[in-house]
């Protein structure tokens, strides 16, 4: 942890009232958004988001700029500006943080893109449950409202914004764009066939660009130091720019959101940020890297990149958790950075129980739509069920990786890839483990969640 | 035209074309659930996963076994797209077979069928499911889940015709996508997510517009289930000839599945025709091969009321030219059917030309009578297949009706009557004096006001007993083949036309369809479409 390090999105976290725009105002909110929509032409800011290599920080990391560039309106076509506060993937907690503590933030964040991509309207499409930061935002709006500054004319330009948002009712894939677009049309959340993309055809069949709450709280830092200072102060620049909000839950003594450059290792964040592991006598065993839909990586593995032209060569022998968490170094690493959000895990876990654990979240949420993830998801957990309840074979396990493997590409939305990856995860780097479980059940040494105990005494899987 | 190649075979696409339908138009089948060429793309199903050669390998790693470490590591594999939403290109190449496709259809099945009942013995749709037919084309495997399967509700009554079964059900929302697009109207939805979902009603409705039947056509399983056809038959005993529906002016071809063992038609299904109805029918089309069975003319009956006698099939000619011998030929009223064939029409119209009358009148459907309704979508206005088929058989638009005729017998004009039945469009209260006539003669399948005052009614062959054709609003002309034979050695009325013209000694020589189809054609007037 670098004691120079000057935070930026999380920089009014914490003040008193920083939730209010007179506060946030004091602490430096709209002076960006001021300066960008009476000073700087959509084609400047645009030109600086690019520069500052913001990859998305919804979970694909697509870089932000691009993105914007993709956007070409037809005559007539009106542009929407949708930010996903959707937050739903388990383990992940950071965009609440922003709209809870620092709303005046994501609205500033807001006024600058939509000046950039010429949009009139935004949605903010929250989480239902998250109703204390629809609450925050809508207060926020308010509030900003009443100051001018989101209406006809924001700091008196003539180029209406407004701001709205909406509730999502309890489904995780409302967090999948296309199916976003459709829960905020009021139509069933189903993720939509592409192409079209968004960016041509999206809100209400209109171009529209989908962003991350953090991503689009982070363009006012960014227009504020300019992209390619932004850019730099990520360890992993230039391909992967600036600073982010890392989470950490689980078995760490401080659990929670921090902001750091991209590229700190999972060490860092797990031993320096995270404040080691809960327990001394209880060791990592594994740790989620970024949302449950990243395959898991395991302390005691090493990178193997013997070839000079691999992007991990440099950190070749190391443990997993040495290497940098970018978008692009963990792809190479086999996982995702997805969310940024780890999940830790110390040795009292079975890696066959959280995994079920897992399958059973994404069981009850496919949106039930095409055939490999509707039910290949629920049989994951069929498999699952078996082997914890003492039910299973070996063989077993490799028809889990068989179900997993024709998930993978074979559906409409990247649900049935977030379904399958972590689970090939679980069985490569904890292959005997599985194959313990298969032969002689659940040990009896380690923590069992309810639905386990259930499982194992017999009782009928939830 | 551009070609793509499927399988190393040349494929013709027209620009904007899926891979799935040219190859479709191409005559080469890709394996798919949800999708049908008259509806919109959901690709939900992924049977017609397809790889393009040119295509990336997928991003994201599998993993596969590595024999020599004995243990799982990262591998790819092509990323397969499916061929019913991506457009063909010029010069692309595609494979529906292979290794991976393989994998992939052999998956995608397998999944199908997990929570499915399997309970093929007892379900309507067997012999003609895509499940059983995927099934032994593209898995061949044992399942392999092992515990129960998801339950879920069981004859579900959608409405008056259709019932649900959601564990039969593979949410390829085919059902969904024609009520909304098709029959426009939003009545079916899915509810629930995940492998516990259900096609649902919409909330105070039932399934009840005008192409419901529609439903159970487009289930490619047996989810949806006709109430009519249900548990009456199984498929692979039902024989299939090309039919044309009765049932209105659009004349939508149709298949007549029929039992040959005892002569009976279960029912019709659309026959698909781009220039006609595309891939539908609408309800009553499909129900009206209920009249195959129904309120039959079966005998020839003589007199009315308390003095009708029955009389033998074989009799019915020699009573007919009886009832006409000595009737001034120029008095006899001829009746032309809009409900009946062009062959029956034209027969009759060239009897009158004989008898040398010109008293020439339409029989038609009234459609306020019937309490039908015509829509944009297939039904037309006119309740009748063939009026324009009955026009062109009389070599002009025939303006008077049967209310006509009434005051034509009135006035004394007409003494005798030929008549194609069974139904016309007037009131059984304003025919009354057709009731006083001495010859009424009506030939007709089925009962209907016509028959009810006719005081010779001989039986005709149904549209099903015959092959014929029928010229549609549109003026085109389409023929249906002989589904099953007739009963009692009924005859079709252009033949018992022909036998009563011999009769009568006049020149009316035809032994086979053909020979009225060949005239019918080689007379310009006759055959030309008339406007309606
Ligand atoms: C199943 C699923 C759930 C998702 N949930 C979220 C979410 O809760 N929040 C989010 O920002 N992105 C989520 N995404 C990613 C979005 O589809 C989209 O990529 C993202 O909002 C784009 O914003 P970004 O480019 O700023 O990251 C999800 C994707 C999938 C496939
Ligand atoms: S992959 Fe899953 S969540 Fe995505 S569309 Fe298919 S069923 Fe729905
Ligand atoms: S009822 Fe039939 S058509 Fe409708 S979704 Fe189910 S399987 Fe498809
Ligand atoms: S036919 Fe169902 S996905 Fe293509």
């Amino acid at each position: 942890m670098s004691d120079e390090f000057q935070p930026l999105l999380t920089s009014r976290y914490g003040i008193e009232g920083s939730h209010t725009l007179a506060v946030a105002e004091k602490h430096g909110a709209y002076r960006t958004a001021r300066r960008a929509l009476t000073m700087m032409s959509p084609e400047q800011i645009k030109e600086e988001v690019k520069k500052a290599s913001l990859r998305g920080r919804g979970g694909a990391g697509f870089p932000a700029g691009v993105k914007w560039g993709f956007l070409n309106p037809k005559e007539g076509e009106e542009v929407y500006l949708v930010v996903n506060g959707d937050e739903s993937e388990p383990g992940t907690f950071k965009d609440r943080t922003i709209m809870n503590q620092d709303p005046h933030r994501l609205i500033e964040g807001i006024l600058i893109t939509c000046w950039a991509i010429g949009a009139h309207t935004a949605y903010i499409y929250v989480r239902g449950e998250l109703k204390h930061s629809i609450d925050s935002l809508d207060a926020a709006l308010a509030e900003a409202r009443t100051k001018g500054y989101v209406g006809d004319r924001p700091f008196g330009k003539p180029h209406p914004i407004h701001i709205w948002t909406h509730s999502g009712a309890g489904a995780y894939i409302c967090g999948e764009e296309t199916a976003l677009l459709n829960s905020l049309e009021g139509r069933r959340g189903e993720p939509r066939l592409k192409p079209p993309f968004p960016a041509v055809k999206g809100a209400f069949g209109m171009p529209t660009i989908v962003n991350n709450v953090e991503t689009i709280s982070a363009v006012p830092d960014i227009v504020e130091l300019g992209g390619e200072r932004w850019c730099s102060l990520s360890r992993l620049a230039p391909t992967d720019g600036g600073v982010r909000l890392y989470g950490i839950s689980g078995h760490v003594k401080k659990p929670g959101i921090y902001e750091a450059p991209v590229g700190i290792t999972m060490r860092e964040l797990i031993y320096d940020y995270g404040g080691g592991m809960l327990h001394d006598d209880h060791p990592l065993k594994a740790v989620i890297p970024g949302g449950s839909s990243t395959p898991v990586l395991r302390p005691d593995w090493t990178v193997d990149a013997p070839n000079e032209d691999h992007p991990l060569h440099a950190w070749h022998g190391k443990s997993e958790l040495d290497v940098p968490m970018g978008v692009d170094t963990y792809r190479a690493l086999g996982t995702m950075l997805g969310t940024c959000c780890a999940t830790v895990m110390d040795d009292t876990v079975n890696m066959v129980e959280a995994c079920r654990n897992l399958m059973r979240f994404y069981r009850h949420e496919s949106c039930g739509q095409c055939t490999p993830c509707r039910e290949g998801g629920a049989w994951l957990v069929d498999v699952l069920d078996g082997l914890l309840s003492g039910r299973g074979k070996v063989d077993d396990v490799n028809m889990l990786v068989d179900i997993a493997n024709n998930m993978m590409g074979n559906t409409i939305c990247a649900f049935g890839e977030g379904t399958a990856m972590p689970l090939l995860g679980f069985v490569q780097r904890f292959a005997d483990e599985f194959v313990e479980v298969a032969k002689r059940g659940l040990p009896l040494d380690v923590r069992h969640d309810e639905s386990t105990r259930a499982l194992v005494k017999g009782g009928v899987a939830a | 035209m551009p070609t793509f190649k499927l399988n190393g075979q040349d494929i013709p696409f027209e620009p904007g074309d899926t891979i799935i339908r040219a190859a479709w138009r191409a005559g080469v089948e890709i394996p798919h659930y949800c999708w049908h060429p008259g509806l919109s793309v959901a690709a939900n199903c992924r049977m017609c996963l397809v790889h393009i050669k040119s295509g990336r390998q997928m991003a994201l790693p599998v993993l596969v076994w590595d024999e020599a470490k004995q243990k799982y590591v990262p591998g790819t594999k092509p990323k397969l797209q499916p061929a019913c939403q991506i457009a063909a290109a010029e010069g692309m190449e595609v494979d529906s077979v292979g290794e991976e496709v393989e994998q992939a259809h052999a998956h995608v099945q397998e999944f199908l069928l997990l929570n499915h009942p399997v309970d093929c013995p007892i379900c309507d749709q067997a012999g003609e499911c895509k499940l059983q037919d995927y099934y032994e084309e593209h898995q061949h495997t044992l399942k392999r889940k092992r515990t129960e399967p998801v339950h879920k509700p069981k004859a579900v009554r959608f409405g008056p015709t259709i019932v649900y079964d959601a564990e039969r059900c593979i949410m390829c929302t085919r059902c969904i996508r024609f009520c909304d697009e098709v029959a426009r109207d939003h009545v079916l939805d899915m509810r629930e997510r995940g492998n516990r979902n259900e096609i649902v009603l919409a909330p105070g409705r039932q399934l009840d517009h005008k192409y419901t039947l529609m439903t159970e056509h487009v289930c490619p399983v047996g989810a949806l289930t006709s109430r009519d056809f249900r548990f009456k038959a199984r498929v692979w005993f039902l024989k299939t000839v090309p039919g044309v529906c009765s049932g209105c002016a659009t004349g939508c071809t149709t298949h007549v599945d029929f039992d040959p063992r005892n002569g009976k038609v279960y029912r019709l299904r659309p026959r698909d025709n781009e220039a006609c109805n595309q891939y539908w029918m609408c309800d009553d089309g499909m129900m009206s091969y209920k009249e195959l069975h129904e309120g039959r003319v079966l005998t020839p009956v003589r007199g009315r009321g308390d003095e009708a006698e029955l009389l033998l099939v074989e009799e019915a000619v020699d009573a007919a030219v009886a009832a006409l011998r000595g009737v001034d030929h120029g008095k006899i009223g001829v009746v032309l059917s809009a409900l009946h064939s062009n062959e029956d029409n034209f027969v009759l119209a060239r009897l009158a030309e004989e008898l040398g009358t010109d008293k020439l009148y339409l029989a038609a459907r009234d459609a306020k009578l019937e309490g039908w309704e015509g829509d944009e979508i297939l039904r037309h206005a006119d309740p009748n297949p063939n009026r324009a088929g009955a026009h062109a058989a009389a070599g002009r638009t025939i303006e008077e009706s049967v209310e006509d005729l009434v005051s034509d017998v009135l006035a004394g004009e007409v003494r005798a009557v030929i008549a194609l039945g069974p139904w016309c469009g007037e009131r059984a209260e304003s025919l009354a004096p057709l009731a006083q006539l001495d010859a009424f003669i009506c030939l007709s399948a089925n009962e209907g006001t016509l028959p009810e005052l006719a005081s010779l009614l001989i039986p005709a062959a149904s549209w099903a007993e015959q092959s014929g054709s029928f010229t549609n609003a549109k003026g085109i002309s389409q023929e249906f083949e002989r589904a099953v034979p007739a009963p009692n050695g009924v005859l079709p009325a252009w033949q018992t036309l022909v036998h009563v013209a011999a009769g009568l000694g006049l020149n009316l020589r035809y032994g086979r369809t053909s020979e009225v189809r060949n005239h019918m054609n080689a007379k310009p007037a006759a055959s030309a479409a008339a406007p309606v």
